[in-house]
């Protein structure tokens, strides 16, 4: 073959090559004319070479971002260096129909396109280029990713939910197996105590009758010593009072027998709450109004809390709750004396506030009070069994996880606002009607 | 560090080669943007790649940045890294001839346009000067409106160490500062020095 005959063949080789090449592959001079279009091009955007060649190209397709290519392709003529757009930022340089008409796709050919400088006689750059690569396929497969990664961050967010309603749920179930043991205990204890306390309290009251009859009898006897002639008989008597002192010892007898009761009696009360706190003694569910309920516990502690704090009553319209009416009440009165107990003297009067109010399936009864909130350490014990924070003798530390159990017996809640020095807020959350389950 | 990996004469060469190159650039943007550019004398040094974060910092100083890295490939090979360390998008938008609402995806296509733009004219300046051949690949966001001590970590650096040439841009009469930096890894300077070598033979 000769040279120009190879050349010539070279040349035909190139341009066909240009011609089928799997990219799409056209040049424009800088006024914008196309001088090259090749298959592909003419494929997707179904224009020919011959409808192409010669013509303007903003001409034929005037959806071009016309002020943008222009600049971009004279950048390229000017600098006689390549410029890009991406598929990620600019989706498509032509809109082509992507070729996936039947199985879902996007809905244009993703692009990327390069724009290159052609020096053609060898010297000023006379076209630019532009060669089109389809990236279709890569986004709808970075598409997926997206939306894997997506679905995989939305689960390992609803997973960490998951996880942290688990551990609520454990710290429950720790609380709840810590109250069913101490119940267990509580209702031992009680039943324990109760016999010696019942025979204790009845020897008490005989003892309380003899020594008022011995007294009585000695009273008596003084009142007869005038007669008593015998002067030495009568020094030993006297010897004998000065002695055992005899005055405060008959004052006093009555005294130390009433204190004694009055221990008993104290002693009784912490049995009681115990055998509620176990609840040894069950009454009947029923359908209650809360509001009339709450009224009735405050009538009962009234004189607890009447000298301490002014009461405000903010009631909503509750419907009627399935419940152990009298064990709200307890739970409520304990909130009350709670409150009334927690005010501040030196600052005055406080003020408790009852509010009730009714949310789809749920009631709520709420407790605030102005007095000297709690710690983050008192909150975290509220509801632990003997656990107070009052001068002993004045609460059992029973109130509190005596109204948890019996708060959870309804499967309901008690949410808890307190900051030392503002006062605190009680609200119990109560179910309108119990899971069918675990009715009696 | 000194320059140990380029002699003396090869780099006063460089020096020259960048100020020429750079003239020419100037020339070039302010054809495409249609504005005057301006832009500081090139300054040449050798870096550990441990420094170029902290290099990268002080040249754009502390604040918010974004940042465009592009290959360029051939007989000179390395990386040029543009920082855009003040701009307004809508003054650029309005140079390369971007419509007027600016989404996300156009303004950081923005970013890679300008970048594109002043790489290729610096880089092409040089290697002109130098008659080596080079072309450049895509450009890419390295980072998008990130604290400058993000723009690059340490870690993702894969040279030992680097010659790193820095050129600052502004314009005139627009908000934009932006800092060009060419990096090319030890084992290419080698090619560097050989058509460094050719160039001051030839003077």
């Amino acid at each position: 073959m000769t040279l120009p005959a190879a050349a010539a063949t070279s040349s035909a080789l190139l341009e066909s090559l240009v011609e089928r090449i799997d990219v799409g592959v056209f040049a424009v001079d800088r006024a914008g004319t196309v001088a090259l279009w090749n298959r592909f091009m003419a494929v997707h955007s179904g224009k020919s070479s011959t409808a192409m060649l010669g013509q303007n190209l903003f001409a034929m397709f005037p959806e071009l971002p016309r002020a943008w290519l222009e600049k971009k392709l004279e950048s390229v003529f000017v600098l006689g260096n390549s410029a890009f757009t991406l598929w990620e930022l600019r989706p498509y340089l032509f809109r082509f129909p992507h070729d996936r008409p039947i199985t879902r796709g996007l809905d244009a050919m993703r692009q990327n396109v390069t724009f290159l400088p052609l020096r053609v006689a060898g010297g000023e750059i006379s076209l630019v280029c532009g060669t089109i690569f389809d990236y279709t396929e890569t986004a709808i497969a970075q598409c997926r990713l997206h939306e894997a990664i997506a679905a995989l961050n939305t689960e390992k967010a609803a997973q960490g939910v998951l996880i942290g309603k688990l551990e609520a749920a454990q710290n429950q179930l720790l609380q709840s197996e810590k109250m069913a043991s101490i119940g267990q205990l509580a209702a031992g204890v009680a039943h324990e105590i109760n016999n010696p306390v019942g025979f204790v309290n009845s020897n008490l009251q005989s003892l309380k009758k003899y020594c008022e009859q011995m007294l009585h009898l000695i009273t008596t006897y003084q009142a007869a010593e005038a007669q008593i002639a015998d002067s030495e008989l009568l020094a030993r008597i006297a010897g004998l009072k000065q002695t055992l002192d005899i005055d405060f010892l008959q004052e006093d007898l009555p005294e130390l027998i009433r204190e004694s009761e009055d221990g008993l009696l104290r002693i009784k009360k912490i049995v009681e709450d115990l055998k509620d706190f176990s609840h040894v003694d069950e009454s009947e569910w029923q359908y209650a109004d809360l509001n009339a309920g709450l009224d009735s516990t405050l009538n009962v502690v009234w004189s607890e809390v009447k000298y301490k704090a002014t009461v405000d009553k903010n009631y909503g319209q509750l419907p009627a709750v399935e419940c152990l009416a009298a064990q709200l009440n307890q739970v409520f009165m304990n909130l009350i004396v709670n409150a009334a107990q927690a005010v501040d003297e030196s600052r005055g009067m406080g003020s408790v506030t009852l509010s009730t109010g009714h949310q789809d399936e749920w009631v709520w009864v709420e407790v605030r009070d102005n007095g000297c909130g709690m710690s983050e350490d008192v909150k975290r014990r509220i509801f632990e069994p003997f656990f107070t924070t009052k001068p002993v003798g004045k609460g059992t530390g029973l109130g509190m996880s005596v109204s948890y159990n019996i708060v959870e017996k309804h499967h309901g809640r008690i949410e808890i606002d307190s900051h030392p020095g503002q006062g605190s807020r009680f609200r119990v959350w109560l179910p309108v009607s119990q899971p069918a389950a675990t009715e009696p | 560090m000194t320059m140990d990996f380029i002699s003396d004469d090869q780099r006063e060469a460089l020096q020259e080669v960048a100020n020429i190159g750079m003239g020419q650039a100037g020339a070039s943007i302010a054809q495409v943007l249609g504005e005057f550019v301006e832009l500081s004398v090139p300054q040449i040094r050798a870096v550990d790649a441990a420094e170029i974060p902290a290099a990268l910092v002080a040249l754009a100083g502390d604040g918010i940045a974004s940042a465009v890295r592009q290959a360029f490939l051939g007989e000179l090979r390395g990386e040029a890294i543009v920082i855009f360390s003040e701009h307004s998008a809508h003054d650029l938008a309005e140079l390369m001839s971007y419509g007027d609402a600016l989404d996300a995806p156009a303004s950081r296509e923005l970013l890679l346009d300008i970048s594109n733009v002043l790489v290729g004219a610096c880089l092409g300046g040089i290697a002109e000067l130098l008659r080596a051949e080079i072309g450049f690949s895509a450009p890419s966001l390295l980072a998008d409106q990130v604290s400058t001590h993000q723009l690059l970590q340490a870690e993702a650096i894969a040279a030992r160490c680097a010659l790193l040439v820095e050129v600052r841009f502004g314009l005139e009469r627009r908000v934009f500062r932006c800092h060009l930096i060419i990096l090319m890894a030890e084992d290419a300077v080698a090619a560097l020095q050989r058509a460094l070598d050719r160039f001051i033979e030839e003077l």
